[in-house]
């Protein structure tokens, strides 16, 4: 077999695991009224039927105190019980099995949603949620204990095979081990003894409720990465120390905390598999079964980690939220049809960021199984024609969608390959991984049955002369033309032409950017890696105001300082003046409303927002007998907007 | 020590090479045959060269035995041929499947028929790492023994023996005779025998024993006399591969840089030049190392 130490079963604590691929835990935002619902049934059932052989659901909260998130299922509530037995028998059908995680947040909560004071070791706030919390008294921490026995037990009545107990980057028992968040005096803080109390107790306290016939484990922060924080020597002691008490089966890992959040969540600047050394680290400490997560997205590399014996766990998150399906193409062989994560963040953590449900840029099925998963695929009744003009992601999944459902698909581009404006956006500094979205559905294109015409220009009469029976235009966008006074010309141009190196850049250049993400930011570091010397002015707060949700932000900025790009953000430009070498920046602070400039520019690169390409569609519109159009030339937005429109038409059409 | 010339006897063992991948019988009790190679214990030939440098001195002799299948007359025809006196080979169908116990009964028998000055043997085995047979036997007879043995020396009636103490000390051991010692694998070069030696073994007579020989019962020996049965063999888990983790005395921000830069880094595309069969040579090279085709990956 291709992948031989990936497909070998692993006994986990008291189960066998039936290969080593783990769908890791990760919030969903799918609960209602803090309960399991049908949609997390679908969700997690789709990724069991992919393959996967152990499924740990997203964290659960085990106290009222516990509410870092309005979406967290309570699983102190006797009422869980049913809901979990649903998803476990679901997910149990596929031979897949199952843990529950169960967390409290301590300080990383938000009091302002229980209306209680958030407890944690010492009154030290949390950075990312800023509320100073009450110290926790004796009494409060025997109170969690007893709330994690319930939870547990809870769980092993909602039938799972096992319970994680969250000691991560976000987690109490984490602020207790850490002598960042603990500054007790008492016997649960100052030495490592001290410190490791607390969690000692809830391991306890819920191996006592759940007993010894079923697996327990804990997912471990492997590194803080902070000063004053643990370290990996620190991690494996006390690893080496849980195990010692010999109250758990294993040990998942993770990284970091919520002061450098883009170490949790590696985004696609990170190095693949960027944990391995660290989850190398303690395996070298400890002889329980250890997990390794972290940008781990493609099987042949999970194979090596492990025929290294740097883990004995392959911790998948987002490589499987893309493709629930990545284990069992493996298995078969399949790596042509794997559906790669390329780590943009912008549909999976970029959204639960902004408290909305869970996505995928790639996969528009994620938390839509029921209704888009696996085999929901219909033949269409009456066979078409169809006519895709556009080859970007939003014409390659509706020709994609259509061609399975048996239409007769031609898909039409004017560039001599696949892909539209990604190929631009694939070329700015450290986003070639972008590019695997065209990777990803050229083969799954062809193998659909779809007739590919490239270096062809598409006009009105020619898609009328084929006599389709519908057309889906999938044009995209263009840079706006003229988006302020003076950008018509000399010296000025637009991300795009710098990107495609259509237009030649002087050394100074002024970007302005009104569009807060990577067009702008990895268009100045592509200009910067020339030796360029970069200025930015935005009219946002800071310099990459979208980049945060996604975990971009941080490394975005060390970069561009690095490179020495400086930023002048809260201006408004109004006109760009003068010749090449002495071109002029106006603009205004948009709080004091006081004017400025900036003066003497070889180049202006605008990133102010694109325009529809809408030619065809309004030249088609009331002439074919089905016309639909889809992604950018609809309203110019991102990827995943493209890919969702695309993939619906093609479902519907 | 007197006159007499003194006897030596040499316990030699055969060991399975634990470099290739092993694998496991169908029943998973036992190591499969298969594609196994096996050789005399580097430490056994090294406690033989002692032996015979030993008798060298003293105008003793050698007698070299092994416990086992016929194959392992090889090795006592390479004793032989390095200068041993006597070579004999003890088996019994009976013999199989003792524990240590039954096979410390067993050696225990033959040094007590051997009457010999000095037991000689490897001390560990290299592919089970320890074995307590020797130590267990000379236990048995009430002899000293001196495990990791690395040097000796005669003095006067008796013998100084240098050998390994911890954390690399070395010490210094007197003791009388008879006595068991246990060499350490690398502390002497053995000699290689010559040609018409190593020919000259060949015709060479090899004893057989069996239990009648022994004098002992069944009950006593093989897996009648064993306490211990064997458990089904699983694979160990895998050392993890070294791999840099960040230095945990490196301030936070140093470990970041490093995990950022030290981690598996994605893979670069290569441009290559050549003829199409170069080409191809190449690319099924690439695959070999990716594993993607069999026959690569080592």
């Amino acid at each position: 077999m291709m992948f031989e130490n990936l497909f070998t079963p692993r006994k986990i604590g008291k189960v066998e695991v039936k290969n080593r691929i783990s769908f890791q835990p990760h919030l969903t935002n799918f609960a209602e009224k803090c309960l399991p619902t049908e949609r997390h049934m679908y969700y997690w059932g789709e990724r069991a039927k992919g393959g996967a052989g152990l499924i740990t659901t997203e964290e659960m909260s085990v106290h009222p105190t516990d509410t870092a998130y309005e979406k967290l299922v309570e699983a102190f509530h006797p009422e869980v019980i049913p809901g979990f037995r649903k998803i476990t028998d679901y997910v149990h059908q596929f031979d897949t099995k199952m843990f529950c995680q169960l967390n409290h947040n301590g300080q990383q909560c938000d009091g302002s949603i229980s209306r209680l004071p958030v407890w944690a070791p010492s009154p030290v706030p949390d950075v990312l949620f800023r509320e100073t919390p009450k110290q926790m008294e004796i009494e409060d921490i025997e109170e969690v204990c007893r709330y994690f026995a319930i939870s547990a037990e809870h769980v092993r009545q909602g039938g799972f095979d096992g319970v994680e107990l969250q000691f991560g980057h976000s987690s109490l028992a984490r602020q207790f081990l850490s002598p960042l968040t603990n500054y007790r005096d008492d016997e649960f803080g100052g030495s490592l003894e001290n410190r490791m109390r607390a969690p000692l107790m809830f391991i306890a306290a819920v191996r006592k409720a759940v007993g010894n016939d079923f697996t327990l484990g804990i997912r471990m922060c492997a590194d803080e990465m902070i000063p004053g924080g643990l370290d990996l020597a620190q991690v494996q002691e006390i690893c080496a120390l849980f195990e010692a008490s010999g109250l758990i089966d294993f040990v998942d890992l993770s990284i970091a905390t919520f002061y450098n959040l883009y170490l949790v969540e590696g985004s696609m600047h990170t190095p693949l598999g960027y944990t391995v050394p660290l989850a190398a680290g303690i395996r070298e400490k400890v002889d329980l079964p250890v997990f390794c997560t972290g940008r781990i997205n493609d099987p042949v590399m999970a194979e090596k980690v492990l025929a290294a014996g740097q883990a004995d766990m392959i911790g998948m998150c987002r490589a499987l939220i893309c493709d629930p399906f990545l284990p069992k193409k493996a298995e078969e062989g399949r790596l042509e049809d794997i559906r790669y994560c390329i780590a943009c963040n912008q549909g999976c953590i970029g959204r639960m960021g902004i408290n909305r449900s869970l996505g995928c840029v790639q996969n528009p099925a994620v938390g839509l199984e029921k209704k888009w998963g696996e085999g929901s695929l219909q033949p269409a009744p009456i066979k078409k024609k169809v006519m895709v003009v556009g080859g970007g992601p939003g014409g390659m999944w509706a020709a994609k969608m259509a061609g399975r459902r048996g239409h007769d698909v031609t898909l039409l581009d004017r560039n001599d390959t696949l892909g539209g404006q990604v190929l631009t956006a694939m070329k700015g500094a450290g986003r070639d991984e972008f590019g695997v979205i065209i990777r990803n559905e050229k083969e799954q294109v062809d193998k659909a049955g779809v007739k590919v015409e490239l270096e062809t220009e598409v006009t009105a009469d020619k898609v009328l002369a084929a006599k389709a029976d519908a057309v889906i235009i999938a044009t995209g966008s263009t840079p706006k033309a003229n988006p302020v006074g003076g950008s018509d010309g000399p010296g000025v141009c637009n991300v795009w032409e710098v990107l495609e190196k259509q237009v030649e850049v002087g050394d100074n250049v002024c970007l302005i950017d009104y569009d807060g993400h990577h067009r702008a930011t990895a268009t100045a570091e592509f200009l910067a890696d020339q030796g360029k010397n970069v200025h930015i002015i935005c009219s946002s707060l800071f310099i990459g105001a979208e980049l945060g949700p996604t975990q971009d932000l941080y490394l975005t900025r060390q970069r561009l300082l690095g490179k020495g790009v400086s930023f002048s953000p809260d201006i408004a430009v109004m006109e760009v003046s003068g010749e090449i070498g002495e071109k002029t920046v106006k603009g205004f602070n948009v709080y004091s409303n006081v004017w400025d400039e900036w003066n003497g520019y070889d180049t202006v690169v605008l990133a102010m927002g694109q325009a529809v390409d809408d030619d065809l569609y309004f030249a088609l519109k009331g002439k074919v007998k089905e016309l639909h159009r889809v992604g950018d030339c609809v309203a110019p937005r991102k990827v995943d907007m493209a890919i969702w429109e695309g993939h619906k038409v093609g479902r519907t059409i | 020590m007197s006159d007499k010339s003194i006897q030596i006897a040499v316990l030699l063992r055969e060991v399975c090479d634990p470099n290739p991948p092993a694998r496991l019988t169908e029943d998973g009790y036992g190591v499969s045959d298969r594609g196994l190679r096996r050789f005399a214990n580097p430490a056994d030939i090294c406690a033989l060269e002692q032996a015979l440098r030993m008798a060298e001195g003293k105008q003793g002799s050698v007698t070299v035995f092994v416990v086992g299948p016929s194959r392992l007359e090889d090795l006592l025809r390479l004793a032989l041929s390095m200068g041993a006196d006597r070579a004999i080979r003890v088996w019994d169908s009976l013999f199989a499947g003792g524990d240590d116990v039954a096979d410390a009964r067993l050696i225990e028998r033959l040094i007590q028929i051997f009457d010999c000055d000095f037991f000689l043997t490897g001390n560990g085995l290299l592919d089970r790492g320890a074995a307590p047979v020797p130590a267990l036997a000379s236990a048995g007879l009430s002899m000293p023994y001196v495990t990791a043995a690395v040097d000796f020396e005669f003095q006067g009636e008796g013998i100084e023996v240098l050998r390994k103490s911890d954390r690399g000390a070395k010490q210094l051991v007197a003791l009388g005779h008879p006595c068991t010692l246990m060499f350490e694998d690398g502390c002497c070069e053995p000699r290689y025998p010559h040609q018409d030696a190593l020919m000259a073994a060949l015709e060479m007579p090899v004893e057989h024993w069996g239990l009648a020989e022994l004098g002992l019962t069944i009950s006593e020996v093989g897996s009648y006399g064993a306490k211990l049965g064997k458990e089904r063999c699983s694979f160990p888990r895998l050392n993890p591969k070294r791999v840099v983790t960040p230095d945990a005395d490196l301030p936070a921000f140093d470990r970041i840089l490093a995990l950022l830069s030290g981690g598996i880094k994605p893979r670069e595309g290569k441009l290559h030049h050549g003829s199409a069969e170069e080409m191809a040579e190449m690319l099924l090279g690439v695959f070999q190392a990716e594993g993607l085709v069999g026959g690569g990956q080592k």
